[in-house]
């Protein structure tokens, strides 16, 4: 360089700034997410994304589509509050779309599937039904059987 | 001797001056409170900036109802693909005695409980389930404290997480006093209920909701007076968990024993 | 087995608080930006402060400073889940969030050091630029911009603008330091953390730790070059080490006094835990070994040892006392608050890792770095008198 002033040196670190600086606000325009919600402060379409996932359990009205017969049944029957999924499993593994893909049989018989809500255990509300001795009493049950060899599970009333 | 003028008028310029500085520092802590937002008695938040007019959403929790079966958590775990090890929502199990508090929650009590020993039982005053998630907060600190926005309270009240945007930097988790957000090993993203948004949106409960056999678990509408929900809060016995650190949960409990943290 | 809070009858931590999610790369992180910060504040003593007898090691002090700077930002890098999403924080900056400021403060910075040190150099790598072949040539003519006469006039314009930047660097360094002090100190949910002192006790440990590790590697450097030391001009700085650390350690005392006599919810966690998980590192290894004593030898160094060989023995031995102390001090906060559940009834377990992000090995890979950085840069520009990188003579 022939003859640079005392300040040419600033002059081009200047110059490098605004360049640098041009490129960046240019590229922080592009990447931006163009959903991005100012006020609030997220990619807007995040929440739309989110609304639209697939579900997998269907709620209890959603068994009525097909087994409409079964579901009225149970109604009238002791453990209709309860979930159908809860024990039967989720919709999503039983049906896509319209169609059958699984079997929805309850794939645990033991006698935990009854217990894990009706053992006795002493945080449970004293006025829901548990059971200790009197499970054990059952001298008719060999080992491995389950509750369900003498209980219905919708309607487990002795 | 100095005479005292009883008859110093508003028009008076020294008075007039005093008079207008008391107008002006009174209006501007009258609006520096009003935009504070005290007012009505109501808990406000910085965060939650954009209200829906549609819904608004809350979460009951029963206490006396809860079995601890377990089913809530399995079912969120299906629904949401929560991996092992991490739980988006989970059940405690307390039992209270003369010499303290024995509280667990094995697996979040997805697999239910094992009975407590004997000597324990024999000591309990009281003993019951506590079922915990994410409390959706007005004026959630893990929205705060986000450094790129990848949390949110939505609109509708839920405070959701974008996974397509989050850094993995577990500010978020280290800010909630709840523990109910973390970081989903399987993914490397921060994580937590999302009340199954989802699902919400079209139509259905969450899955913890559906799940539960006794009613422990509801879920509502406040815009909707005749909702379940609103008409328990009404009743105004409800508490939140850790009210003092005044994050405004939208998840109420009734029947809270004392010595729930 | 340690005493359990809030009448505990057995350790309860919430399901989600198995892990501690801020582990060995978030300590070294804090400890790296505060070698920065004090760096950078010893050579503004003679950049700002115009104190004559540190201007023998203002550049010294700069360029360590900048080699702390380079990778400052490693850890975090290497902590985040995503960190291919890391210039997220330059694009939507959440700026309710402290650590939001983080990208810019931190680029920002490093620019300031850059642009500094590039003033300061400016004459060596025009002297290069000019002497040199091939590629080394290149990238010296790059350095200078394409300016390689130096005119003179341009010596004070430097030296005022070099001033301006060491002058704006000061606060622009406590932020770079005391917003990672707001990080943590804002936390309401984690009581070890929470207190409005957090940002002033993390600032005042970030210059003992500048102040002890320059004293350190400047001991080394002299070592190896087999140059005698400047006794006088480190018994100054060994003072302002020993003002600096009783300031620093008076916070982290009366931030514990304070939380000890509120006896408030706080303390019915933060007792059990300084007695048990952290009774060794806490009480044992940063109060009484690393602060009671340096404060005492330091404290003799610089009032009783005289201006030799055995002052600068002392203050060696106390620099890395505290170098130690305030490394003690990131792992006490930052793992310790973690180990407290937020469950307010148990403990969490911390477990060291070796290999893995978040490992020993990970951790003293990244702070080593610097220093070879540093010794690289050494070869290259010339940083103490007797350095040997073929200076300009003229």
């Amino acid at each position: 360089m022939q003859n640079p002033s005392a300040k040419t040196h600033l002059y081009r670190m200047g110059a490098l700034f605004i360049v640098f600086i041009v490129a960046f606000l240019a590229i922080k325009e592009w990447a931006t997410p163009s959903s991005w919600n100012y006020e609030v402060w997220y990619r807007g379409a995040a929440l739309i994304e989110d609304a639209n996932k697939p579900m997998l359990y269907g709620g209890n009205d959603s068994c009525k589509t097909c087994h409409e017969e079964v579901v009225k049944e149970t109604k009238k029957l002791k453990h209709k509050k309860l979930s159908c999924e809860g024990c039967h499993g989720p919709l999503g593994t039983h049906v896509r779309g319209e169609e059958k893909i699984a079997d929805a049989e309850v794939i645990n018989q033991s006698r935990w599937q009854c217990l894990n809500c009706h053992a006795e255990l002493i945080s449970k509300p004293p006025d829901f039904p548990q059971f200790t001795d009197e499970v054990d009493k059952h001298t008719t049950i060999e080992e491995g059987e389950g509750c369900l060899k003498c209980h219905d599970a919708h309607d487990p009333t002795p | 001797m100095k005479k005292i003028n009883s008859n110093s008028s508003i028009l008076d310029s020294k008075s007039r001056r005093v008079f207008l500085k008391q107008i002006v520092s009174g209006g501007a802590t009258a609006l520096m409170i009003y935009t504070s937002g005290v007012r009505g008695g109501h808990e406000t938040s910085r965060i939650w900036k954009q209200r829906s007019t549609e819904h608004h959403w809350a979460y009951i929790i029963d206490v006396g109802k809860c079995i601890g079966w377990g089913g809530c958590v399995r079912a969120c775990q299906k629904e949401n693909n929560v991996p092992e090890g991490n739980f988006r929502t989970w059940v405690e199990r307390y039992v209270v005695t003369e010499d303290g508090v024995y509280v667990d929650s094995p697996k979040g009590g997805a697999q239910g409980f094992e009975p407590v020993n004997a000597g324990l039982k024999e000591k309990a005053k009281r003993a019951y389930f506590v079922p915990k998630m994410c409390n959706h907060c007005e004026n959630p600190p893990c929205v705060q404290v986000c450094p790129v926005g990848a949390t949110y309270k939505s609109p509708e009240g839920f405070v959701m997480v974008d996974h397509d945007y989050c850094l993995g930097c577990a500010y978020c988790v280290q800010a909630c006093p709840y523990a109910a957000r973390f970081i989903n090993h399987e993914i490397n993203k921060s994580d937590k209920c999302t009340w199954c948004h989802h699902r919400v949106k079209q139509g259905k409960l969450p899955a913890c909701v559906e799940a539960c056999p006794t009613r422990a678990r509801k879920f509502g509408d406040l815009k909707d007076p005749e909702s379940e929900v609103s008409q328990i809060l009404q009743e105004g016995v409800w508490t939140v968990l850790q009210p003092a650190m005044h994050t405004g949960p939208s998840c109420f409990y009734i029947g809270l024993p004392k010595e729930v943290i | 087995m340690h005493d359990l809070p809030n009448n505990a009858l057995v350790n309860f931590i919430f399901p989600n608080n198995e892990e501690v999610w801020w582990s060995l790369m978030i300590v070294i992180y804090p400890y790296l930006t505060g070698l920065i910060a004090g760096a950078f504040v010893v050579s503004a003593l003679y950049h700002v402060l115009n104190l004559k007898q540190f201007k023998p090691i203002a550049n010294f002090a700069l360029v360590a400073a900048f080699c702390f700077g380079l990778f400052a930002a490693m850890p975090l890098l290497v902590h985040l889940g995503q960190p291919q999403r890391a210039y997220e924080i330059y694009f939507t900056p959440h700026l309710t969030s402290a650590m939001s400021i983080f990208g810019y403060i931190y680029s920002g910075y490093l620019v300031l050091l850059m642009l500094e040190i590039w003033l300061i150099y400016r004459k060596h790598f025009i002297y290069k630029a000019n002497n040199t072949t091939g590629i080394q040539q290149r990238i010296w003519y790059l350095l200078t911009l394409g300016v390689t006469t130096y005119h003179p006039d341009s010596a004070p314009l430097d030296r005022k603008l070099t001033r301006i930047l060491a002058g704006i660097g000061i606060p622009w360094a406590i932020l770079l330091h005391g917003y990672v002090g707001f990080v943590f100190g804002s936390v309401k949910a984690i009581s070890w953390w929470a207190t409005a002192l957090q940002p002033i006790i993390f600032l005042a440990s970030a210059v003992v730790s500048g102040i002890a590790i320059l004293i350190l590697m400047y001991t080394f450097i002299h070592w190896r070059h087999r140059v005698s030391p400047d006794y006088a001009m480190i018994k100054k700085l060994a003072t302002i080490l020993w003002a600096a650390f009783l300031f620093d350690w008076g916070l982290e005392m009366l931030e514990l006094v304070h939380v000890w006599y509120q006896d408030a919810h706080e303390w019915s966690v933060i007792q059990p835990l300084i007695l048990g998980p952290l009774y060794d590192s806490y009480v044992w290894g940063q109060i009484i070994w690393l602060s009671v004593v340096p404060v005492f030898l330091l404290g003799y160094a610089v009032l009783y040892a005289g201006n030799g060989k055995s002052m600068f023995f002392i203050v060696n031995v106390g620099s890395f006392l505290l170098l130690s102390q305030v490394l003690f001090m990131r792992f006490n906060v930052v793992i310790g608050g973690q180990l407290i559940s937020k469950s307010a009834r148990g403990f969490v377990d911390f477990h060291w890792d070796i290999f893995g992000k978040e490992g020993l090995l990970t951790a003293t890979i990244l702070f080593a770095a610097p220093f070879i950085t540093y010794y690289v840069i050494s070869r290259f520009i010339p940083i103490f008198e007797f350095d040997k990188a073929d200076r300009d003579h003229s």
